[in-house]
């Protein structure tokens, strides 16, 4: 008991000493230190609207793109509403929603959602479309049903130009989930602009997104080498 | 031929099966198309006998050989497996019995060699173990080090993955293979080893093969039965690579087997099927020396080059123990022409 006041003490001089820094607007790594546990609550709110959203996304261009791979004349329109999705400005789609479903996360993930549709969608159809012909003549020759052969053989196949889509999917939409706070869904966008005068926290915030854009991009990464061990397999 | 029977048993699996496949009166005709591409084919291949479909490019042969299979429906008509309409048949499940290897080898380049080989017991739903011993079987039918088991088709040549496409075909036993130009995209020596080996194997194996291929030389070399086709489908003359050669049905097929026909017929008989003479004293120094494991046409080509008449036939050891004529080559000729007509 007799500590904290003590420790206390020692914080409010450290505070003093950072606050010439803070006062001048500089980039100031003891305010950074000291004050880091304020971002942390904003960070896995960010994180959850990018996972959430993309895995949503993903899901729904899956069962698309696995559909218009059957009936082909399904990728002109797909293609066409989905790249409409994707033109409206990540703000005008907030507010266009705010009316509809309210402030908060759902608002941001519908958002969110709908711009990763045609990443999704045009990479899975570019991954099954550039399976070799052979391969799948050979696999309907030996006797695959259309559903075999799309588990077995195209999927696999696919899954470059499909994980490729993942990565770019995914730091697009760390990037565009620093907007959601205008749909009161909180994240990092809403520490950087609570401050934005501010240099240090503006550093922070930001660096934070970027640090999860490159760490989400690693584990996609990650788990590309891990699944296609045949793609980089070349004559020894 | 007719040792099929008892040398089936001799397989590397021991199974005893090949199957008759009979075409009759088979039709196709692509939906918008006036022409139909096959019309009224028929004709017979004996198990384990190979059938080659040969003709020019639009000839309908990959058209009649993919019927088979169902990978294209028939019009009219029916196709047989044994006795069997392949009709009655769902595709998947038919073409999990039919042996399936093709030009562009198509093999899955997200699976090792050994995945790629279990395909067909897989889809079947072989055991582990059994499809294990059935790989290890066929990378060594096939002339592969085991350890090629764990790598990847990217990893391998030309010439290797085209053996593997043969033995992903062959990897269920299947009673009738079906190969479309399978040494096609092979340069001329290495395709000539795969032909080669594909015999000896098929000495092995029995199976009943449709082989498709524009290239008449491999049609004599790999074939029991040649069926010739012409444009739209019809089918020239079906028959042996002797009766091909010796007696063309038509101005189609004597223009198709080509001009040398009778050297290329001399090409598919020993030195020792014609009839020799004794061994002769006075052969002369500059006779060629032949054995009777040679092709009667290099035994003709170097009669001709050593500008005389005769070769001398050596045997194992070497010592002169026949003697080869160019009237006895004739006569070798003649009498197949007349056991085709009788």
């Amino acid at each position: 008991m007799l500590l904290l006041p003590l420790a206390q003490n020692g914080g409010f001089f450290r505070d003093r000493s950072a606050d010439t820094c803070v006062a001048d607007n500089g980039v100031c790594p003891k305010w950074a230190i000291d004050h880091f546990d304020r971002y942390v609550d904003p960070f896995f709110e960010h994180l959850q609207l990018v996972v959430v959203s993309v895995a949503l996304g993903f899901v729904i261009s899956f069962a698309l793109a696995v559909l218009a791979h059957r009936r082909r004349w399904l990728v002109g329109p797909v293609t066409q509403i989905t790249g409409i999705l994707y033109t409206i400005p990540s703000l005008a789609a907030f507010f266009l929603l705010l009316p509809l479903t309210g402030r908060g996360q759902t608002t941001a993930i519908i958002a969110l959602t709908a711009y990763t549709l045609l990443i999704f969608f045009r990479n899975i159809m570019a991954g099954l479309d550039g399976v070799p012909e052979e391969a799948r003549d050979a696999g309907r020759g030996m006797g695959f049903t259309p559903r075999q052969l799309l588990w077995r053989v195209e999927l696999p196949l696919a899954l470059p130009a499909i994980l490729a889509g993942l990565r770019i999917a995914v730091t697009t939409t760390v990037g565009l989930a620093a907007l959601a706070f205008y749909a009161g869904a909180g994240g990092l966008g809403e520490s950087l602009a609570s401050q934005k005068q501010f240099k240090t926290n503006v550093l922070l915030a930001g660096g934070l997104c970027v640090v999860m854009a490159v760490m989400l991009d690693l584990l996609v990464l990650v788990a590309q080498r891990l699944l296609t061990p045949w793609s980089r397999a070349r004559t020894v | 031929m007719n040792s099929s029977n008892t040398a089936q048993a001799e397989g590397p699996s021991a199974h005893p099966q090949a199957a008759t496949l009979e075409f009759r009166e088979v039709t196709k005709v692509y939906p918008g198309s006036a022409e139909p591409a096959i019309r009224g084919l028929s004709f017979l291949v004996p198990a384990g006998h190979i059938c080659v479909l040969v003709g020019p490019s639009g000839c309908g042969k990959t058209t009649a050989m993919r019927l088979a299979n169902r990978m294209i429906e028939l019009t009219s008509g029916d196709i047989l497996l044994d006795g069997r309409s392949v009709r009655e048949r769902r595709p998947a499940e038919l073409r999990r019995d039919i042996g399936y290897a093709i030009q562009q080898i198509g093999l899955f380049p997200h699976q090792t060699i050994g995945e790629n080989i279990a395909t067909v017991p897989r889809l079947k739903g072989w055991d582990r173990a059994r499809i294990r011993r059935r790989v290890d079987e066929l990378l060594e039918l096939i002339g592969l080090d085991a350890d090629m088991r764990d790598r990847y088709p990217a990893q391998l040549s030309g010439g290797q993955r085209q053996r593997v496409g043969v033995a992903r075909a062959l990897a269920a036993d299947p009673p009738l293979m079906l190969m479309d130009e399978p040494f096609g995209a092979i340069d001329p020596i290495n395709r000539d080893r795969l032909q080669n080996e594909f015999l000896r194997l098929q000495r092995e194996i029995r199976k009943t093969v449709v082989f498709v291929t524009h290239d008449i030389d491999e049609a004599i070399k790999m074939g029991d039965r040649i069926a010739v086709l012409k444009k739209g489908g019809l089918l020239a003359q079906y028959g042996p690579p002797d009766e091909l050669l010796l007696q063309p049905a038509d101005a189609f097929v004597e223009d198709f087997v080509g001009a040398d026909r009778v050297l290329k017929h001399l090409s598919l008989h020993r030195v020792a099927d014609a009839p020799l003479d004794p061994p002769a004293a006075d052969a002369g120094p500059d006779a060629p020396r032949v054995r009777g494991s040679d092709s009667l046409r290099d035994a003709l080509s170097a009669i001709l080059a050593a500008g005389g008449d005769r070769a001398v036939v050596l045997d194992d050891v070497g010592e002169p123990a026949a003697t080869l004529t160019i009237d006895a080559i004739r006569a070798l000729t003649r009498a197949e022409e007349r056991a085709l007509e009788a």
